[in-house]
């Protein structure tokens, strides 16, 4: 965009919607920003219970625990602005802005994600062949609210109106996690043929997700 | 105090000052509307949401645990319903408008954008240039946003950018526009300046300050005896009455006088925002403005390697901002192989007022305020020296401090042996102040 306003036409019209001006400082969307902190340590508190010493599930905690946290705090320093490139900064400056670009740049949440629910399969494993399946629903419907919860923070949007459109698709979505609950639970349905089929119907959701969500 | 671009504007502060949230910004100019086209990518919303059913489907691959396949059911059904219902503009129209291109040092300005009326969930997000203080935080949602911001030194800065996110109805794409700001010219903050330094001998030219001769001004003068063609509104009726003969009231002349402020640019030392250099500028900003009020002509000049720019002397309010246009110019960057010019005789017309704002660490420069001293000029020197070598416990080091603040006195020592009065400024108090003793009496 190159208009200036020293490039002005006398057809141009001043905009009808009233400018906004942005709140200072960290107080700007802090109950969104605390909303998506708190769930997402709800989910690693969820998905920890009961504490496992085995394998791989403490490395997984540890990852989950600090990619939740480095998620939080990308949030509440989101609206730190980052200084263009500057000559002779004293080390902790330089220390500092390196900390903010690792934040900023790293997919926390990602991370937090894939480390909770490795931690809910090690869980899985202890507890027999098909795990704890309500325990399992919980955790995702709460990786799903904290992802949500995450993405208000950082876009500004307003919780109502995205959740009033989000509305029906969240509870298809609460029914499906339920249904898979409830599959999960019959016995019948971990043998035979059925997670040959599963992993059909997987495989095909995993391409069709691709597919779907790379730009036209 | 009126601003660069005609604005009334708060009294000058401490110069370095800023004024987060005192006077707003007004409104800013109509910039026209530009189509400008949106890349529009995944948002992080949808990575994430791919990430996790992507794990959670591998999780139940792995596992045969069809729980981990259901926590996949629901952003799976979100992605799907997105690419199904999803429609983006391919073009967007932006305004983008600042309230001012030209402003004083810590002065709030404002930066208005605006995107089409018919667009839902936008972002702006502004992203402020080097030297650039945002006023507030720098995102905010919204059709149209205004993002205050101050300038805290000096000079032509780059405001920076704003950056717009739009989201389609499930912000699982997102569409980025960024709109460059054309950058701004800050002008030092003008030092608090009321009182002038006056020559004893004015020339012969009409204005506001009172000469030693008689003329035609409005300051009484004394009285003598009536002669043929004086005016009869003048006689002194009392003084007649007492010695008999008719007496005539006598008048001083009113006169102006050409006042050259000569900067020197050719060392700035200290802390940026206070250094020397900084000084300097509002300083003769200050004085500018104080003797054009006083209907002086007013010139300057910023000496500098690579030769001096300067202003020959002028009448006027659109002085001020010239004068300040050719200290906008000043560079202390050494240039290899630049000289010092000798300085223009066009702007020093004879018998000026000098007023010259400097550190007086540059050997060349003091040599050319002695020679205008040995050339008859009248000549104050603001001495905007604050800072010193750094503190070390070496002996050498407290040694050679100890002999660079002999060198400082020894210059300054020498110039008032010539009669260059040389006066210091810490560029937090009023230029009065310093310059008082030579305000209330006549400068020769």
């Amino acid at each position: 965009m190159s208009e200036t306003p020293e490039a002005r036409a006398p057809e141009a019209q001043a905009p009808a919607a009233k400018p906004v001006a942005p709140r200072a400082g960290i107080a700007a969307a802090a109950g969104s920003r605390l909303a998506a902190m708190l769930l997402g340590a709800a989910c690693v508190t969820w998905a920890a219970t009961p504490l496992l010493a085995a394998g791989w599930a403490k490395t997984a905690l540890a990852v989950a625990i600090v990619a939740v946290g480095a998620g939080a705090l990308r949030l509440a320093f989101a609206d730190l602005p980052q200084p263009e490139d500057q000559f002779f900064l004293p080390g902790y400056v330089r220390a500092w802005l390196a900390f903010l670009a690792a934040l900023r740049a790293l997919a926390w949440e990602e991370t937090a994600v894939v480390a909770l629910l490795f931690l809910e399969v090690q869980h899985a494993g202890t507890s027999g062949h098909t795990g704890r399946p309500w325990h399992t629903a919980a955790l995702g419907a709460g990786l799903l609210g904290y992802l949500l919860a995450t993405h208000i923070a950082e876009s500004g949007a307003a919780p109502s109106a995205l959740l009033r459109r989000h509305g029906r698709l969240l509870v298809a979505g609460a029914c499906l996690l339920a249904l898979a609950a409830g599959v999960a639970t019959i016995p019948a349905a971990s043998g035979g043929a059925g997670p040959a089929v599963l992993r059909v119907i997987a495989a095909v959701a995993v391409i069709a997700a691709t597919a779907l969500v790379l730009p036209a | 105090m009126t601003s660069p671009n005609g604005s009334v504007l708060r009294p000058a502060a401490s110069p370095g000052a800023s004024s987060p949230g005192g006077a707003s910004p007004g409104a800013s100019s109509p910039a026209p509307a530009g189509e400008v086209p949106v890349d529009w990518r995944p948002s992080r919303h949808a990575r994430r949401l791919l990430t996790l059913a992507a794990a959670a489907l591998l999780a139940a691959l792995l596992t045969r645990n069809p729980a981990l396949a259901g926590v996949a059911g629901p952003p799976l059904l979100i992605l799907a319903m997105a690419r199904l219902t999803g429609s983006r503009p391919a073009t967007l129209a932006v305004r983008a408008g600042l309230t001012s291109t030209r402003m004083y040092e810590g002065e709030p300005v404002a930066v208005d954008v605006s995107a089409a009326d018919d667009v839902d969930d936008l972002r702006w997000v502004f992203a402020p240039g080097k030297g650039i203080e945002p006023g507030s935080a720098v995102a905010v949602n919204g059709a149209a946003a205004r993002f205050a911001f101050t300038v805290p030194r000096w000079g032509k800065r780059a405001v920076g950018s704003v950056t717009l996110t739009l989201y389609d109805r499930w912000h699982l794409t997102e569409g980025r526009v960024t709109v460059g700001l054309p950058s701004v010219d800050c002008y030092p903050s003008p030092a608090v300046q009321r009182t002038e330094v006056v020559l004893s001998k004015l020339p012969n030219r009409l204005g506001e300050h009172r000469a030693r001769v008689p003329g035609d001004g409005t300051e009484f003068n004394g009285i003598r005896e009536f002669v043929p063609g004086d005016r009869q509104r003048a006689i002194n009726w009392p003084a007649s009455t007492r010695r008999g003969r008719l007496q005539v009231n006598t008048f001083a002349a009113e006169r102006s006088q050409d006042v050259v402020l000569l900067v020197d640019a050719t060392t700035d030392v200290g802390e940026p925002g206070t250094s020397a250099l900084d000084l300097g500028l509002r300083g003769a900003a200050g004085a500018a403005r104080a003797y054009l009020d006083g209907r002086d002509r007013v010139g300057v000049i910023t000496y500098q390697w690579g030769g001096a720019y300067w202003l020959a002397p002028s009448l006027g309010r659109r002085q001020v901002y010239k004068i300040i246009d050719v200290l906008l110019a000043a560079d202390t960057g050494y240039a290899r192989g630049a000289v010092f010019s000798r300085l223009p005789r066009a702007a020093l017309p004879p018998g000026a007022l000098v007023v010259a704002f400097s550190p007086l660490l540059d050997g060349r420069f003091v040599e050319a305020l002695r020679d205008m001293r040995e050339r008859g000029f009248a000549l104050i020197v603001v001495d905007v020296l604050n800072a010193e070598p750094p503190v070390r416990r070496r002996f050498a080091d407290i040694a050679a401090r100890r002999i660079w603040r002999m060198e400082q006195q020894a210059i300054r020592f020498s110039l008032r042996e010539l009669g260059v009065p040389v006066v210091p400024w810490d560029g937090g108090t009023p230029l009065d102040l310093p310059l008082a003793p030579y305000t209330r009496r006549r400068f020769a």
